[in-house]
């Protein structure tokens, strides 16, 4: 048996060259399928490093009236980071607060003037709280607002940032169904180019199958090349589109990188080169083997 | 040692060893008819009896029958009426899928040669091998000396498209002996080719019967059925007319 599929797999080989420009155009059309999987891929995963890096940033600032002590905002830390949906609180002190500011304003002299006319710090102390995920940030807010100590508090900042996050998500959203969509039409478009080419190289050959079941051959072994050449295409299809995906990486790293700093696409790439590769071969058998079957269901008359 | 396959053991199961070589029945045409679906009638209340080892040669007029009564005992056709036996097994209790089975004992030559254009002469003949799932030792070995026999032993490496009519036929029949048939089918083997390929041909075919296979050929060529002077069915309009022990191409 495995003697069989040795030579019916040196068969397929053969058959795909000398099938030539009819290979090429499945194989390429397979690869633009697996090629825009990948890609997708690779955007929800970029996405999704973007979406944790802004939540990362995200938090709700709560900003307590000049005439709290700092005793008191401790105590009110205290009995906050006893909520479970709290993660971390941080507490910016007035000076501090008028450090940063400083700091983040050190190339605007109108501000730090109009700071120095101001004379005493303006600025509030404040908590700075993160959730634990971006859902329960409402909770938080809420629980301030009804807390006892809510006359000690000036304001709360955190509405912006929850339309941020919306309007992120949305967009996360949208790319993920585009992407999807991308992904299923090509690949019905390549299960239907890669049935078509199976079938016609069944009619092209339909006196040499007729022949082979003269001489015996047992519908398996008329089959077995055309399976073969199916789950080679596929084969085929996702060497040259791992090549391609990693050529476009590399390409758009140095664009990707001026957004998000902290994503290196290239090394994603190397670590998880198995899985990616992996899947692509799977989809791309899966594909090549799937439409090989069907053509023969319909074309190759047993 | 070769293992037994599936096709010896046919072989072994259908002959029955009480009679006598010449006498086993191999196959039985029982009030065969074939109605094509466009209402012509290829074969009409064939009844036929051919014993294992014997040689009958066909003949008759284009539209005959001969083909289809041919084509009745390797199971390329049913009978629409009627029922084939081949050794004793009726054919049509034979499902699609053992088909190739029946088809492995049976040793096919046709008019066109059917080669496989691109395979060469040493691959044609292999294929009839590897179908069995034969070893590379065993093609190897048997496969040049079958040509050898038919008288291409230096050509083993030519594609189809590069011999002759007759030597294409040669490679045909090689093929169609190299699995050690019980019978051969020859439909017009010799249509295409020239008078001494043509002897040639027949010349085989009538060895290989002396070694035992039987041979079943169909022609209407009169000088190769002539030289053969074995039994001779004649058929037109899908009935046999007569059925020579020994005979000479009569039919005008």
């Amino acid at each position: 048996m495995f003697l069989t599929f040795g030579r019916t797999f040196k068969e397929s080989l053969k058959n795909l060259f000398r099938n030539g420009w009819l290979s090429v155009a499945t194989i390429s059309i397979l690869i633009l399928s697996l090629y825009v999987v990948s890609v997708l891929f690779v955007v929800t995963h970029t996405v999704d490093n973007i979406l944790k890096d802004v939540q990362e940033k995200v938090n709700v600032s709560v900003y307590f009236k000049p005439a709290t002590s700092e005793d008191e905002i401790f105590k009110i830390k205290s009995n906050l980071q006893s909520n479970s949906s709290v993660k971390s609180i941080d507490y910016v002190s007035r000076d501090t607060a008028l450090e940063n500011f400083k700091r983040d304003n050190a190339d605007e002299p109108i501000i730090l003037q109009s700071l120095q006319e101001i004379g005493d710090n303006p600025l509030l102390a404040s908590l700075v709280i993160k959730a634990k995920d971006v859902d329960q940030y409402q909770g938080v807010a809420d629980y301030i607002n009804n807390a006892e100590y809510k006359e000690k508090i000036s304001r709360i900042n955190y509405g912006r940032n929850k339309e941020i996050i919306a309007k992120l998500n949305n967009v996360i959203e949208t790319i993920r169904r585009v992407g999807i969509s991308l992904g299923i039409i090509f690949a019905v478009i390549s299960i239907l180019i890669t049935f078509n080419t199976i079938r016609i190289t069944i009619y092209a050959q339909r006196r040499e199958i007729e022949i082979m079941r003269l001489v015996g051959a047992s519908n398996t072994f008329i089959r077995l090349p055309y399976i073969f050449e199916g789950i080679l295409y596929g084969i085929l299809a996702s060497i040259v589109s791992m090549l391609i995906l990693f050529l476009t990486l590399k390409f758009i790293t140095p664009y990707v990188s001026s957004v998000v700093p902290s994503e290196n696409l290239v090394g994603f790439y190397v670590s998880n080169f198995f899985q990616i590769f992996g899947i692509q071969l799977l989809v791309g058998v899966v594909l090549g083997m799937f439409s090989s079957v069907i053509a023969m269901r319909k074309y190759l008359k047993i | 040692m070769k293992k037994e396959n599936i096709e010896t053991q046919i072989k072994r199961a259908s002959a029955p060893i009480d009679k006598p070589a010449g006498e086993i029945l191999m196959i039985k045409f029982e009030g065969v008819s074939k109605l094509y679906k466009d209402y012509s009638l290829a074969l009409e209340n064939i009844n036929l009896e051919i014993r294992e080892g014997e040689f009958i040669s066909i003949v008759g007029p284009s539209g005959a029958g001969k083909s289809t009564l041919l084509k009745m005992v390797y199971a390329e056709e049913m009978p629409t009426e009627g029922e084939v036996y081949f050794n004793n097994h009726p054919l049509s209790a034979i499902s699609k899928r053992k088909m190739p089975f029946h088809r492995r004992v049976i040793g096919t030559v046709f008019q066109d040669s059917k080669l496989l254009h691109k395979k060469t002469v040493f691959e044609n003949v292999a294929y009839a091998l590897e179908v069995l799932g034969a070893s590379a030792e065993e093609i190897n070995e048997d496969v040049p000396q079958i040509l050898e026999i038919v008288g291409l032993g230096n050509m083993m490496e030519k594609f189809p498209q590069q011999l002759s009519g007759g030597e294409k036929q040669k490679v045909a029949m090689a093929r169609a002996l190299i699995h050690k048939p019980i019978i051969i089918i020859a439909d017009e083997p010799t249509g295409n080719l020239d008078p001494v390929s043509s002897v040639e041909i027949v010349e085989l075919l009538l060895k290989i019967n002396e070694l035992g296979t039987t041979v079943l050929l169909a022609s209407h060529d009169k000088d190769i059925v002539n030289k053969a002077q074995k039994r001779v069915l004649v058929m037109d309009k899908g009935k046999v007319l007569s059925d020579y022990a020994k005979g000479k191409y009569k039919f005008v």
